[in-house]
């Protein structure tokens, strides 16, 4: 394993666990759920004007002439500007990805020469109201001269018409490594089993869209804005580097945010140009995105194509593994997370997944389209990578004659810590014991049993396995030892206060997951409070604790250790002055349940909140050469990668005549460490895997051969709603972490990781009778009905399985 | 709305029809029910004289959509959109009614039949507007079909078929096809079979083979063709069996 650093804050307490892995109901929802959240729709300044977009209606073009000047003398319009009007004020965001083989792009913030996907911004105008901006912008005056629009992957990878004219041979990023004895194990192999995986584009699709409000102030020179995003710090970074606003007064605030799902995790042109527009024209500008905006502008995800090959002995073990990743990114990087992060997370990520393979190689693509750019949508890459290693694992169990769970039993990990091809170490995890546990759950026998005697009546039901390890805790060290080059860190603030209450500070905004609620109980743990005592205000505003994103199944894990580590500082201070009160020595202090006592001595005990109080207000409390603040804010980023396992079982049926798939039933097995909340880990296990299965059956964002897009609405845009919505039956695993806060490890974004392949194993289980193996999502109704009817059979499957026979444009 | 909301339609003058009287209420008037513009989808969905004597609107206000549109969306609304892909299209033309409509020169009255004449489009002039819709309450026998990939999403493919039954047979039998085709439409080819003749499960094969034969459906990202065709087939074969085990 590469040599990492090694650093103070990287350290976390011991703690006692009190509220920690209880079902404490959530602090936020009262507010949210009685309709007193405020979001950014809801937040209007004095003064504000409106701000509308005009996207391209073509994927590609050369822009010969664009005059705004009806635009600009109709009613109620501020300001008009094109790509020509912004560009000196910036030239566009430079996206890339720190890795090897990435080739950067800048996506201007208008579109000036070319414009590259439906959907680009072409022309921003302000005005009175939302209604006038959006009138002026049908009133532009434009040229243009139809280019090629490239829309497959790989006939951009072949080469031919560019896509993009910064990426002249349309690769975006191409690499690859090989670790292990790779071709010996594939000449030797008794047998081979690949196939090609298609993970459809699909949008994360968030409740509430994105919006941006700028309000600058030009005495001060101050600069407030508003943005739902998941990266606020991140925000303000870029509006100094890229725009020159002075940092020290920018502020970037983030009011409630009703989902983001990392879509909200990239630095859009949106939230580059309301700055510059609201310092033009000297009032506030707001600007909410509407539903087919964000359908069509807000960042793609998950469109890749993924090879894989296991070879297997004669006893049925993989010896080897080959994938190779190529990634559909759309017109440009979407910075910081770009069109490099799906297909490189697919392979460079646990490339064996749960397996003890000793020869791994991976190679990853990804290729510029005319399409909107793909970033990050929860869990990125993993999904895919999941769905082939998973997938083809049942291609294999079904080709030696195995069932499911005993090939993962043959094939999986059982000694820790365990060192995988790529010198990584797992330092621990259950993954033996997740499919085991499954096994039980869903009483494999009596599962197999039912589906032959329904198959005698003609129903067909199937059963899908999926078992996964994710890395989770995004850290400088998981980028680092993955040979990238980012760093991570976050801080919280702590402060008790007189009366013994605490508030916390962290540098995380959130989208729902009640950081709130597990954040007040790590603090009050460590403090040896209740948690009723604790308030925990996220990330509101970046004029508070440092945040690197609430990404990467991070929250829990870095939030919850810079929490603890700054509750600790206080901590000690208090035992300090106990100590000093009960006249005994402060190695002998201990705080819970509210009170400093004296370990072993049964009487000798304050309440902390009497300690406090001293602390505020009684000097005779103190200890000598005492330095009484009660506030401290400290940092926290993991020391090494941790990794996060569970597994997915999905019981589905097929309906014979209208090829619909009906979910009966999931069951889910999670190890995320030790668990702060199993409230909280459930929801996100139930929502994760509800948009798994939306991303497996319901979901696709469509394109014509012209690059058009054709799922605008939610009407042709099918997410999954809660009368899809199966029954769950959840277990927990607790395998602490051997250096995080409390054991905890991350899992925000298990459920879409592991969902999508439990449910295409699933279906091909249930496709059985048929001889036929699907392996493209999304899998329509029509696409399952002609599974069923025979006229798929397998062979044209392997043929068709690069393009779907909808074809993916 | 979706229309005015997408800019796809801009018109210059809307006319609320909220204060107009007598449009929102649902009349027993024995051999037929007469049923107001403005009566809800929520409204038929839980009005108990429908629910007695024509099940059939019942069953299908389930389907339109979600409860919080099914509060605001008219029946008159919808009827008059005549969305080839609506419920209440295809159902009032499986139940032969009546549309009464009004404007300067007068009322007049439409059959199913020669009001809904394509896709979003009716016999209903510019300077009219519907006001009321009478559906006889003889077609006692029924069945509705929608296959929807979700529920509140638009159908796929509907069909409704309904009939008066007389001597174990249906006299007059009407099958319609909705969504999976560009505007709503009746399956002669249906309605012959199954005039006069004994409902059997081997009448409802062949009911089922005719209406993939004479149904000429759309294609779209939702479904090809012969996907539509497929689903068509296996709704008629669903209805029939359904209105034998009913009759």
């Amino acid at each position: 394993m590469k040599k990492l650093d090694s650093h103070q804050h990287m350290t976390t307490p011991v703690i006692a666990a009190r509220s920690v892995g209880t079902r404490v109901l959530r602090s936020e929802d009262p507010r949210l759920l009685s309709g007193r959240g405020e979001f950014i729709a809801d937040i209007n300044l004095p003064g504000q004007l409106h701000v509308a977009f005009v996207r391209s209606p073509v994927a590609h073009a050369r822009i010969i002439h664009m005059d705004l000047s009806a635009i600009r003398d109709a009613d109620g319009v501020a300001l008009a500007w094109s790509g020509q009007d912004v560009a000196p004020l910036c030239e566009g965001l430079v996206g890339e990805m720190a890795v090897e083989g990435c080739f950067p792009t800048t996506m201007p913030l208008l579109a000036k020469d070319e414009v590259l996907y439906v959907g680009e911004p072409i022309a921003v105008v302000v005005a009175d109201s939302r209604y006038a901006a959006e009138d002026a912008c049908e009133l532009i005056d434009w040229d243009f001269e139809e280019l090629p629009a490239v829309t497959n992957a790989d006939a951009a990878l072949a080469g031919g018409p560019v896509a993009n004219p910064q990426l002249s041979d349309n690769l975006g990023l191409k690499g690859g490594a090989s670790f292990g004895n790779v071709s010996e194990a594939f000449e030797q192999a008794d047998q081979v089993v690949q196939g090609r995986f298609y993970t459809c584009r699909v949008s994360a699709a968030p409740m509430e869209t994105r919006g941006v409000i700028a309000d600058y102030e030009w005495a001060s020179k101050g600069l407030r804005l508003w943005s739902n995003t998941q990266m606020p710090h991140y925000l303000k970074y870029m509006l100094t580097a890229y725009l020159g606003f002075p940092e020290q007064g920018v502020e970037v605030i983030t009011p409630d945010t009703g989902g983001g799902f990392g879509q909200k995790a990239h630095v859009y042109p949106e939230e580059m140009l309301l700055p510059l527009l609201a310092r033009e024209v000297g009032r506030p500008v707001k600007w909410i995105e509407d539903r087919r905006e964000n359908l069509i502008a807000g960042a793609h995800a998950h469109e890749q194509f993924v090879d894989i090959a296991y070879a297997l002995d004669a006893d049925g073990k993989i010896t080897g593994v080959r994938t190779d990743a190529l990634g559909d990114g759309g017109a440009y990087h979407m910075p910081p997370w770009s069109m490099a992060v799906e297909p490189w997370c697919a392979v460079v990520m646990t490339p064996t997944g749960i397996y003890d393979i000793p020869a791994a190689e991976y190679t990853y693509s990804a290729v510029a389209t005319n399409k909107t750019p793909v970033g990050a949508y929860r869990g990125v890459g993993y999904m895919a990578g999941t769905l082939a290693r998973e997938c083809l694992a049942d291609d294999a169990a079904r080709a030696l004659g195995m069932s499911p769970f005993e090939f993962r039993r043959h094939n999986v990990v059982r000694d820790f810590p365990w060192t995988n091809a790529q010198d990584i170490v797992y330092q621990e995890g259950s993954w033996l014991e997740t499919i085991n546990v499954l096994e039980k759950m869903v009483d494999y026998p009596a599962f197999l049993q039912r589906q032959s005697e329904l198959r005698e009546q003609g129903r067909y039901i199937g059963l899908g396995l999926s078992v996964f390890v994710e890395s989770s805790g995004e850290s400088t060290a998981t980028s680092q030892e993955h040979g990238l080059g980012d760093v991570y860190h976050d801080t919280a603030t702590v402060r008790l206060n007189p009366n013994g209450t605490a508030n916390v500070t962290i540098g995380l905004s959130a989208q729902g997951q009640g950081l709130a609620t597990t954040m007040a109980q790590m603090a009050a743990d460590t403090l040896g409070i209740n948690v009723e005592h604790v308030s925990v205000q996220t990330a509101r505003s970046t004029s508070h604790a440092y945040g690197s994103g609430t990404i990467g199944s991070r929250g829990a894990v870095v939030a919850g250790g810079a929490v603890a580590r700054a509750a600790d500082v206080v901590r000690e201070k208090v035992r300090l002055v106990a100590a000093n009160m009960l006249e005994a020595s402060v190695d002998d202090i201990q705080l819970t349940d509210g009170l400093a006592s004296v370990k072993g001595v049964a009487d000798a005990s304050v309440s902390i909140a009497d300690v406090a109080t001293s602390i505020y207000f009684d000097t005779s409390s103190w200890p000598e050469d005492f330095e009484p603040s009660l506030e401290a804010t400290q940092a926290y980023d993991p020391a090494q990668a941790m990794f996060s396992n569970g597994g997915h079982a999905i019981l589905v049926e097929l309906d014979p005549e209208t090829g619909f798939v009906r979910f009966e039933k999931v069951y889910s097995v999670e190890d995320c460490g030790t668990v702060i909340n199993p409230n909280i880990v459930e929801g996100q296990i139930r929502g994760g895997v509800l948009q798994g299965i939306g991303a497996s059956v319901f979901e696709e964002l469509a394109y014509d051969e012209s690059g058009q897009i054709l799922t605008t609405t939610f009407l042709d845009y099918g997410l999954p709603t809660m009368d899809v919505a199966p029954p769950f039956e959840i277990h927990h695993l607790e395998t602490p972490s051997s250096h995080s806060a409390s054991g905890v490890k991350g899992m925000g974004e298990s459920g879409l990781i592991a969902a999508p392949a439990a449910v295409l194993n699933a279906v091909n289980d249930a496709l059985t009778p048929f001889n036929v193996v699907l392996r493209d999502l999304p899998l329509t109704p029509q696409r399952v009905l002609k599974a069923m009817s025979g006229e798929l059979s397998t062979a044209q499957q392997e043929a068709t399985s690069t393009q779907g026979e909808t074809g993916h444009a | 709305m979706p229309l005015l909301a997408m800019r796809l339609a801009a018109p210059s003058i809307l006319v609320d029809l909220q204060h107009v009287p007598n449009l929102s209420d649902i009349e027993d008037r024995g051999d037929h029910i007469r049923i107001g513009a403005r009566v809800t989808h929520r409204e038929i969905e839980r009005s108990a004289l429908l629910a007695d004597r024509l099940p059939i609107l019942s069953a299908a206000a389930s389907h339109i959509a979600h409860p919080q549109i099914r509060s605001r969306g008219t029946f008159g609304g919808s009827t008059a959109h005549a969305d080839p892909s609506g419920e209440w299209p295809t159902i009032l033309l499986a139940l032969s009614a009546t549309m009464q409509a009004v404007g300067p020169h007068g009322n007049r009255t439409i059959e199913a039949d020669d009001f809904f004449v394509g896709p979003f489009t009716s016999t209903l002039r510019d300077d009219e507007i519907l006001t009321h819709v009478s559906i006889p309450t003889t077609r006692t026998a029924w069945s509705f079909q929608e296959a929807a990939v979700k529920k509140g999403d638009y159908g796929l493919a509907l069909i409704a078929a309904t009939g008066t039954p007389r001597g174990g047979v249906l006299v007059d039998p009407r099958v319609t096809v909705g969504a999976a085709v560009g505007s709503v439409t009746r399956l002669v080819a249906v309605e012959r079979i199954l005039t006069d003749e004994p409902l059997t499960d081997e009448l409802a094969e062949e009911a089922a083979v005719a209406a993939a034969e004479s149904v000429k459906p759309i294609s779209d990202i939702h479904g090809s063709s012969d996907y539509r065709r497929k689903l068509v087939a296996s709704l008629v074969r669903r209805a029939v069996v359904e209105l034998k085990n009913g009759a």
